[in-house]
């Protein structure tokens, strides 16, 4: 094949994508073709890329138009045909690499709890790529699916479970889950290059907070299918882009209980508390100060006079909001990492042994009576390819300091731990029908 | 631990690639198959880089910076460099234990 034609027939399979993939890859790929040499390997490569778009879940809605679809099978038919008889075997080869680890592949990566209604909604590891579920939770125990719709990773729920916000390839997306057995999409937001890091419903309901690298946008939701930008507010970012900071966090903002407060995080680790009372014309009330390390999730108490902080590195910060503005810290815990357990069961003291660790902070909570503040910490040891969850319970008095820790800890089973909101129960799910909760004290 | 880099199934070999190529500092689709191609040999074509791409961006090892015209470069995040880092240690015990063995086996 000539360069020139591979470069033609290349350019056409770019085309031959699904709609969605067009949408955001198309122009990128163009310019990469543009300055590569296209030979018969890359028709072959691309036409492979099509196909399996095509059969990828996260694309695979759309109704295909007849005409391109002509196009793109009559294409990648007469080029991938002869060859498939020849490459068979090894597509086979691949096909079992693809399904190798089921297991691995299934657990519970993302779910959105309801604060009043018996609804959640979750992605799980083997569609992260595509399916979300929609599950009746009226007893937690026993989920019941109700539905499935492709439509990214589902970060939170109105406080009514009537809508359902997701982000997808870094667009907050918004679902009507009103009739939780026929989910509809209804507005796409607008991505931001820095990185959406969370996003949050106001207790209200009203109010969507987005987070993003360096700002917080606040949209009214009154009419979900035509959310309306309120307020751009700028958040410092501390580092600049390229030191990256972490993904996206369903956790990484917060409204107070009342609905007046919004806690987020920004940057690589900037903390800031917003007053949003009146979110047309919300402002920066304070910073909180930086302990240097990654904020990972916010807790407000349920009076909204506490606030916690979980940050990478094992550091739990409570601070009293009796004054917004001059938040003041009651409590600090240090070195949740050495006092988390190995897979073993046993503490390992021995901080050195640790440089072979990945630490992950997972969720922070306090009690709905909040008496009780509860994190959860994932501590891996990679020589042993296994790691172990371990949840953390401190007794929180009126004023804000903590007690004595309670450890709890249980096997991580590949699977993300949620601390359901309304009663003490930890969700996970080491599979797409299994599900395990834990009691919290 | 959740969203293990094996998941990635075929795409697992380009993604350490990218991570790689993207660990010094942003770049966009071409300049990230020019560098993987100069410091591993490996010429990724087009349509391979944007599949492990997408895979990256969902699992939010790395993001999107705004597009520079039609080029859009990429960055890692936090997440993607504790993967990688994850990555090597692995990969640095398989060479200790491989470079142990064959000495062994050669008898030096």
């Amino acid at each position: 094949m000539r360069t020139g034609q591979a470069g033609r027939l290349s350019r056409a399979l770019v085309g031959c994508h699904p709609r969605r993939w067009r949408e955001r890859y198309r122009e990128e790929m163009l310019d990469v073709l543009d300055q590569h040499q296209a030979s018969a390997r890359t028709v072959l490569n691309l036409a492979v890329s099509v196909l399996s778009t095509h059969v990828d879940p996260a694309y695979r809605t759309e109704a295909l138009s007849l005409p391109r679809l002509r196009r793109a099978a009559l294409i990648s038919v007469v080029i991938a045909a002869p060859l498939a008889l020849i490459l068979g075997p090894v597509g086979y080869g691949i096909w079992q690499d693809d399904h190798w680890h089921p297991a691995a592949d299934e657990g519970l990566v993302s779910a959105a709890f309801s604060a009043h209604a018996a609804i959640l909604v979750t992605a799980f590891g083997v569609t992260l790529d595509g399916m979300d579920m929609v599950w009746d939770v009226t007893d937690l125990s026993r989920p019941r699916r109700l539905s499935q719709f492709e439509g990214g990773q589902p970060t939170t729920l109105s406080p009514d479970g009537r809508i359902v916000a997701t982000v997808d390839f870094s667009h907050p997306v918004l679902w009507n889950v009103a009739d939780p057995r026929h989910p509809a999409r209804i507005a796409t937001l607008p991505a931001d290059a820095g990185g959406l890091r969370g996003q949050e419903f106001s207790p209200d309901g009203q109010i969507l907070a987005t987070a993003y690298y360096d700002q917080v946008l606040l949209w009214d939701v009154t009419s979900p299918a035509r959310p309306r930008l309120l307020r751009t507010l700028d958040a410092p970012a501390t580092s600049p882009p390229g030191s990256a900071g972490l993904p996206f966090s369903a956790q990484d903002i917060a409204f107070s209980p009342d609905g007046s407060i919004l806690a987020s995080a920004t940057g690589t680790d900037q903390v800031t508390l917003w007053n949003v009372a009146d979110p047309a014309r919300a402002y920066r009330i304070a910073d909180i100060d930086d302990p240097g390390a990654f904020a990972q999730g916010f807790a407000f108490s349920p009076s909204g006079n506490l606030l916690s902080v979980l940050y990478s590195g094992g550091t739990v910060l409570v601070y009293s909001l009796a004054d917004p503005a001059r938040p003041a810290r009651t409590a600090t815990v240090t070195g949740l990492l050495v006092r988390a357990k190995f897979p073993d069961g046993q503490s390992q003291p021995d901080e050195v042994l640790c440089a072979t660790c990945i630490w992950t902070g997972e969720a922070v909570a306090f009690s709905p009576d909040g008496h009780t503040l509860t994190v959860i910490v994932n501590r891996t040891e990679m020589s042993a390819n296994s790691g172990r969850d371990t949840i953390f319970d401190w007794p929180v008095t009126g004023s804000g300091t903590l007690g004595t820790a309670t450890v709890t800890a249980r096997d991580a089973a590949d699977s993300q731990p949620f601390i359901a909101p309304s009663d003490r129960t930890v969700l996970g799910s080491p599979s797409n029908y299994h599900w395990r909760t834990w009691p919290l004290p | 631990m959740h969203g293990k880099f094996d998941d990635l199934g075929r795409f697992a070999d380009p993604s350490l690639l990218i991570l790689t190529s993207l660990a010094d500092g942003p770049r966009h689709g071409y300049a990230i198959m020019a560098d993987v191609a100069a410091f591993s040999g490996v010429s990724m074509e087009p349509g391979t880089l944007y599949g492990a791409l997408s895979r990256l961006e969902r699992r939010g090892w790395v993001r999107p910076l705004a597009a520079e015209e039609r080029r859009r470069p990429y960055e890692i995040t936090a997440a993607g460099q504790e993967i990688l880092a994850e990555q090597v240690t692995t990969m640095q015990q398989i060479v200790q234990v491989a470079r142990l063995r064959t000495a062994m086996a050669w008898g030096a």
